[in-house]
């Protein structure tokens, strides 16, 4: 077994706010009360994701995942690494949205599936492989992540978009 | 209990923040190193007792483990906290973001 890398501690100063590690790997989950094909459909169909995943339209085009802003811009471009609908699905990240983000090599995420046998799903995202993209790394973390498994939620819950 | 009510106990206690503050600068930590990240803070407590509190987060969703081998690694889970955000929040925000929107399109489709 090899010793991980040793890791700087967060710079901790009363209740001054704490600076997240980014390039790390980066863990997202939320519980959806619908079935695993629902949660899946959603996550690539583009119809679904321009009203929850920051208004991108995501879709497979033959071996790659690729997203589209609003007006036609193309925003992330990756090839799909593993795919087992409706269980999991790794794909590369781009950030083609972000000129800055676009020059760094690509990232991964991981999406997983697991049906909970009580009529909802356990969805986890995991984006890995960011430690050459400090760029990416801090522009998807936290709150980015976390509004698209959030929006989700509402979504498939609802019906609704969280924000219109 | 209702999903909002477990990560409003989980955030009432002020080690268990501790550990969330942690698991920010640290993803992936050991339970041997948030042990000693809490003992660092002078908090007084021991192996059993962090974990406790590590059950009470993940329960609420807000720390979600991995396996590395023999280890398990621990990470801070935002989306819970991001849901509560939403409910509050998002709603009250998405009006005036709209207006500022709109605004921005109608200045810039002027000739």
């Amino acid at each position: 077994m090899t010793t991980p890398p040793p890791v700087p501690a967060p710079v901790r100063s009363g209740d001054a706010p704490l600076t997240p590690a980014v390039t790390t790997t980066q863990v997202y989950q939320v519980i959806i009360r619908a079935t695993a094909e629902a949660v899946w459909a959603a996550l690539v169909d583009p119809d679904q994701t321009s009203r929850y995943f920051h208004r991108a339209r995501i879709e497979v085009v033959g071996d790659r995942i690729v997203s589209h802003g609003p007006a036609g811009e193309l925003w992330t471009d990756g090839a799909i690494l593993e795919s087992d609908p409706p269980h999991r699905l790794v794909h590369e990240w781009r950030s083609l949205y972000d000129p800055v983000g676009a020059l760094e090599p690509a990232s991964r995420v991981t999406w997983q599936l697991d049906d909970r046998g009580d009529g909802t799903v356990l969805l986890t995202a995991v984006h890995d492989r960011l430690e050459g993209s400090p760029h990416t790394a801090s522009s998807v973390s936290g709150v980015g992540w976390a509004t698209v498994l959030s929006g989700l939620k509402t979504l498939l819950e609802t019906g609704e978009p969280l924000v219109r | 209990m209702e999903d909002d009510d477990a990560v409003f106990k989980a955030l009432a206690d002020p080690t268990r923040r501790l550990l969330l503050d942690t698991l920010l600068g640290r993803p992936g930590a050991s339970l041997t190193e948030l042990e000693s990240a809490v003992a660092a803070e002078g908090v007084a407590m021991t192996r059993f007792g962090v974990m406790k509190h590590l059950k009470v987060l993940t329960e609420a969703g807000l720390v979600v483990t991995r396996r590395d081998g023999r280890r398990t690694l621990h990470h801070l889970n935002p989306v819970p906290i991001q849901i509560v955000h939403d409910r509050w929040i998002t709603r009250f925000t998405e009006g005036p973001a709209q207006v500022l929107a709109d605004l921005k399109h109608t200045l810039e489709d002027q000739p």
